[in-house]
């Protein structure tokens, strides 16, 4: 009933958008119009020109805005990061003192950025695709439902709120956790050195960063998995696959893009956090992996910037802003690999499109026909051993 | 309690200052009377706002100044952005979006006369705010610990790693020491406290203490904590941890007594930190006309009544507005932060000591230069 | 002939698993009393903890789930079995922390919470006779701001991130390089540090308005900087997932490109483009940086966005902590009733959002 009534409310609001396409064509006019779907019809109809125009405008615009941001990270960054470290008065007072080029200043942060998300990622990206997995696929229906939504809720506390809570919190739960790494596991590299009397270390920091990752690497990553195709999960049970082998037969590989960029997401915002790192984590502008000390902790580039911009004078201020464009290009960076390590992965595996797929163009009659042949090789070789040993 | 007297002070010269005002029609730039203790002053026919940021030792102070003076004031807006920082604020200044700065460290003689948006005659500092850096620490059993500066020298540059070391135990014959590993708490943040009180130790632990005055703590291997309620809530939480913060800030913590000599330990109080700062301050001489920053020497500071690391903070204003209505607000509020008035309402409320009387005195005649 | 072998083989040992090898049906959970029980039991004797028995029962329980599965039942079973286990666990592990930092909050914040917190801006006395400063908590002018400032960020990021998602969807098509671009670029937005945002919004504006551009709005351009890639991505995910039939069928009665999207892929796709707006809403409303920097700082209440430094809850929670008054426990107080509030305004938000998708979304639909 809706298709009727639309095709003529369209028809009926046609007049009243012709007056404005005049105007609002000429933005559109960056794609021309043959490179439209096969599937638009032949006539001509202005508001799809309005629509497609406002639509490519805002794509536009978007490239406008990143341009202007990159713009101003340039214009402003450049003048410390060309200056000479060594001679400038400017530069030889406070916090810049100790450092001989602005690249020397910048290792350490961007190595303490790295490692700090690293750590986060790898305690929270596991759990974080763990809770998508329960709630999407093992929690009852009823239950998951309220549970998305206590995660959702967690993305809005303010990270000052996940700060304070972390020195309240996380830092005397960790203090114990610390003195028995350090006393059983001091052998290990990152967990030697002189362990922390007040909690204030990048793995307080860093599990702190972990549960503020969550909510988004969980919200994402469960949106995906609900969406994997009821046919596959039900050929692949139909198959006598258990619960697990049609999970990962069937829903990983659909949703692995979504996964990696849900991922990506957290990790952008792991790598961009400030106040919460800034307020936990006693740092050092030095590179070092120890992980439960007081006074060897690598700063992040966030951070940085955060605790020297109100002193910083100006060529400081230039020099952090520096530091931030190094930032915009290490997120760049990341997510071009990621992006290729998701093509690349799609690729190897053949015609199965598991980013964006459609699901009706996907050969569903082919991806079951691998599934099963998947399937089956996995009965094979988990019977395999046992009897051969019979 | 101790305030006791200055307030009824206070209340006295408020109430005069109200009786007058209804006959007081003079012109708002009446401010800058010569005494700044007469704050026969008419602020009701002022309106307008003040935008203004930096400092967040002055935060509280600010906070407090704000509220009385919009009180006589009552068509003025002031808004003060702490957040911002010392620096930030100079920046903001010097862009040309406040109409002053408040700033822990005075702006050289460069960034005076660099300053584009004041003209030729350049920018003036104002010591607006006098505080003291406590040295404050957590230690179980002990409440009373005297410490000098040769010592606070060992200590935070981490010669001395346990409570019992025998140049505390010296400094502290009746205290009950404990063999606890001493945590040094410093800032991660870039502060004029930490610059007062890397300044207080090079001038007066040389030997021990190598470094130069600097707003970003220079050793690492201490734990930093962010802002002053970070140090404060790293001291309070551990044991055994010592670090030092704007006094007004500290709350419920215990603060050391310090000596600048080994003899004389001397714990905080706001007249201690006033007649300190009166012994150890000089105005530094940069050329321009009204200027009052101030140098400190902290090895003139001596004997039972002067607390040895007074914190002071500045105003820092153009000598020339371009805005005469802005120019009319801010030697309004800046002249009522200096009068005695004002200062008593920041002593009251914010903990603050109170700027030395012949200085106050100045800077009223400083106000007088502006343009 | 490698693949065959075993499967000539496999006859034999693996039994008819619809009769034989189950575990009985509430075996997990008389596992896991046991376990408890048996960890309980262990940590006795060491010495009782609550979050070390907590751990060993998890660990007990999934040895113990594996051995047992894998003895009555095959292995395939039991590792099913023990991945429904780890990621139960997971998700246990997961949900203490979220707990506790709601539970922080919320205890904390609730303390602070009274009609005139809300219906109140902060404001002070000042007693001419003591020369007393007295402050009366209130959170009015934070929560105007905040809902000023997110509103108008997000009247700019949602049109602008709408319109991209349906570009890139509807439009754009794979190869172009502009879709192409568009895609790498908002990936990049995302990594933008907000304090960069903030200084960049506050820049534009000097430049525009002059020095003293400190403006609610300012701030609203910084957070849409931060909150359009959030929204582009969301709609670009959901939209993808409208069915390619539905547009078809649409296309096959004649209806047009537009009156396909506005009319067939929009309302299809309207729940999870709301959820997606407001998780972007989420992820700005409780900036603080960007704020600053944009926005200045002030306790007055302003509500013209266009003029003046304007105030918002998570400003408001972050000074308090921050640089707290002399009365610190109260400070801290107010900052927490400020957070609690920011939390409270995302549920209604959220509601509101559900509310909205429910009467947009065609029926039938999930």
């Amino acid at each position: 009933m809706s298709d009727r009534t639309s095709v003529e409310s369209v028809s009926s609001t046609q007049p009243r958008q012709n007056t404005t396409s005049d105007s609002t064509t000429p933005l559109g006019g960056g794609t021309p119009a043959p490179a439209a779907s096969p599937k638009r019809s032949t006539r001509a109809r202005p508001a799809d020109a309005i629509f497609r125009g406002l639509s490519t405008g805002s794509a536009i615009f978007i490239m406008v805005i990143l341009a202007g941001v990159a713009l101003f990270l340039i214009v402003q960054g450049m003048p410390a990061i060309v200056a000479n470290w060594q001679s400038n008065p400017e530069l030889n007072d406070g916090f810049t003192s100790a450092f001989d080029s602005f690249w020397a200043y910048v290792g350490p942060l961007l190595f303490g950025t790295l490692w700090s998300a690293a750590i986060a990622l790898v305690l929270g990206a596991p759990i974080g695709i763990g809770i998508a997995l329960f709630i999407s696929h093992y929690a009852p229906r009823r239950l998951a439902g309220l549970l998305g939504y206590v995660v959702d809720l967690l993305a809005a506390v303010p990270s000052v709120v996940f700060g304070l809570w972390g020195i309240i919190v996380i830092r005397p739960f960790l203090l114990p956790l610390s003195d028995w790494l350090n006393t059983y596991l001091g052998w290990i590299p990152i967990f030697g050195g002189q362990v922390s009397t007040t909690g204030s270390t990048i793995l307080a920091g860093a599990v702190v960063l972990a549960v503020m990752i969550l909510p988004i690497i969980t919200s994402i990553s469960r949106e995906i998995f609900l969406q994997t195709p009821r046919l596959h999960e039900e050929a692949a049970l139909a198959l006598g696959a258990t619960r697990w082998e049609m999970v990962r037969l069937a829903v990983f590989p659909y949703a692995k893009s979504g996964i990696v960029s849900a991922t990506l997401l957290g990790l952008g915002r792991a790598l961009g956090e400030t106040m919460a790192i800034a307020m936990i984590i006693s740092p050092a502008v030095i590179v070092s992996f120890l992980v439960i000390t007081e006074g060897e902790n690598s700063q992040t580039i966030a951070a940085n910037i955060a605790l020297n911009f109100p002193i910083a004078s100006t060529l400081q201020r230039q020099a952090l802003i520096g530091t931030g464009l190094l930032l915009f290009v290490v997120s760049l960076a990341v997510n071009m690999i990621a992006r290729y390590i998701v093509t690349r992965g799609s690729s190897k595996t053949g015609g199965k499109k598991k980013s964006r797929p459609k699901p009706l163009v996907v050969p569903t009659g082919d991806a079951t026909s691998t599934l099963t042949r998947d399937l089956v090789a996995e009965k094979n070789t988990a019977a395999g051993p046992e009897g051969a040993s019979a | 309690m101790k305030f006791k007297n200055v307030a009824t002070a206070g209340a006295i010269l408020v109430a005069s200052a109200i009786a007058l005002s209804g006959c007081a029609s003079s012109t708002p730039a009446a401010t800058t009377s010569a005494t700044p203790s007469a704050a026969a002053v008419d602020y009701s026919s002022l309106s307008g706002t003040i935008t203004a940021g930096g400092s967040s030792a002055q935060a509280n102070a600010q906070a407090a100044w704000t509220t009385a003076f919009t009180a006589q004031a009552k068509g003025v807006t002031i808004n003060y952005d702490k957040s911002q920082g010392s620096g930030g604020g100079v920046t903001n200044w010097t862009a040309g979006s406040y109409d002053f700065a408040g700033s822990d460290s005075p702006l050289t003689k460069d960034q005076q006369t660099a300053a584009t948006l004041c003209g030729p005659n350049g920018a003036i500092n104002l010591p607006i705010y006098l505080d003291g850096v406590a040295i404050v620490y957590n230690l179980a059993g002990v409440d009373k610990l005297n410490l000098s500066a040769e010592t606070l020298a060992k200590i935070f540059s981490l010669a001395i790693t346990t409570w019992n070391d025998p140049a505390i135990a010296a400094e502290n014959p009746d205290a009950k020491l404990p063999a606890t590993a001493i945590t040094t708490v410093t800032r991660s943040d870039g502060s004029g406290t930490t610059k007062t009180f890397t300044n207080f130790l090079s001038q007066t632990a040389k030997d021990v203490w190598t470094y130069p005055a600097d707003s970003a703590w220079p050793i690492a291997g201490t734990s930093a904590q962010k802002g002053t309620s970070g140090i404060v809530q790293a001291v309070g939480a551990g044991d055994g941890t010592i670090g030092y913060a704007d006094h007004s800030a500290i709350g419920e913590l215990k603060a050391a007594s310090v000596s600048v000599k080994g003899k004389d330990f001397v714990a905080f109080s706001p007249e201690a930190v006033t007649s300190a700062f009166d012994a150890a301050a000089s105005t530094t001489d940069t050329g321009i006309k009204g200027d009052l920053a101030q140098t400190v020497d902290f090895t003139a500071i001596s004997g039972t009544e002067a607390y040895p690391i007074p914190l002071v903070s500045y105003g820092i204003l153009c000598t020339t507005f371009k805005d005469a209505k802005q120019k009319e607000l801010t030697t309004a509020y800046l002249g009522w932060i200096g009068s005695d008035v004002g200062q008593k309402v920041a002593a009251k409320n914010a903990g603050a000591a109170q700027i030395p009387e012949k200085l106050l005195t100045e800077i009223a005649a400083s106000l007088e230069l502006v343009k | 002939m490698t693949a065959l072998s075993p499967r000539t083989v496999e006859k034999g040992p693996v039994p008819n698993s619809l009769t034989t090898g189950q575990l009985p049906r509430f075996a997990e959970l008389y596992i896991f009393g046991a376990s408890a029980v048996v960890s309980g039991v262990l940590l006795m004797l060491i010495g009782f903890d609550v979050i070390g028995w907590l751990v060993l029962s998890a660990v007990v329980y999934l040895v113990l789930l594996g051995i047992l599965s894998s003895l009555v039942e095959n292995r395939r079973k039991a590792i099913d079995r023990l991945v429904r286990g780890l990621v139960t666990v997971a998700f246990l592990l997961a949900i203490i922390p979220l707990v506790s930092t709601l539970f922080t909050v919320v205890s904390k914040g609730i303390g602070a919470l009274s009609f005139q917190f809300i219906t109140q801006s902060g404001g002070s006395a000042f007693n001419p006779d003591t020369l007393e400063v007295t402050n009366t908590p209130g959170a009015l002018q934070a929560i105007v701001g905040t809902l000023i400032i997110t509103g108008i960020a997000t009247l700019i990021s949602v049109p602008i991130g709408l319109f991209t998602s349906i570009y890139l969807v509807e439009y754009g098509r794979s190869g172009q390089w502009l879709s192409r671009t568009v895609t790498f670029l908002v990936d990049v937005m995302t990594g933008i540090p907000s304090i960069v945002a903030g200084l960049f919004a506050f820049s534009l504006f000097t430049i525009i308005l002059g020095p003293k551009a400190f403006s609610g709005f300012s701030a609203s351009v910084a957070l849409s900087v931060l909150m359009i890639p959030t929204v582009v991505r969301a709609c670009e995910e959901m939209l993808r997932l409208v069915p390619h039939d539905l547009r078809e069928a649409s296309y096959a009665l004649g209806v047009s490109k537009f009156a396909t999207i506005v009319r067939i892929v929009l309302p299809t796709a309207i729940a999870g483009i709301v959820t997606g707006i407001m998780l972007a809403i989420a992820r700005v409303i409780g900036e603080t940086a960007p704020i600053f920097m944009a926005a200045s700082f002030t306790d007055n209440f302003n509500s013209n966005p266009f003029e003046g430094p304007m105030q918002t809850l998570p400003v408001m929670a972050y000074t308090g902590f921050a640089f707290p008054g002399t009365d610190i426990t109260a400070s801290n107080n107010s900052a927490w009733g400020a957070a609690l509030l920011l939390v409270i305004l995302v549920v209604i938000l959220n509601l509101i959002a559900r509310v909205i998708a429910k009467v947009f979304a065609p029926k039938g639909s999930r």
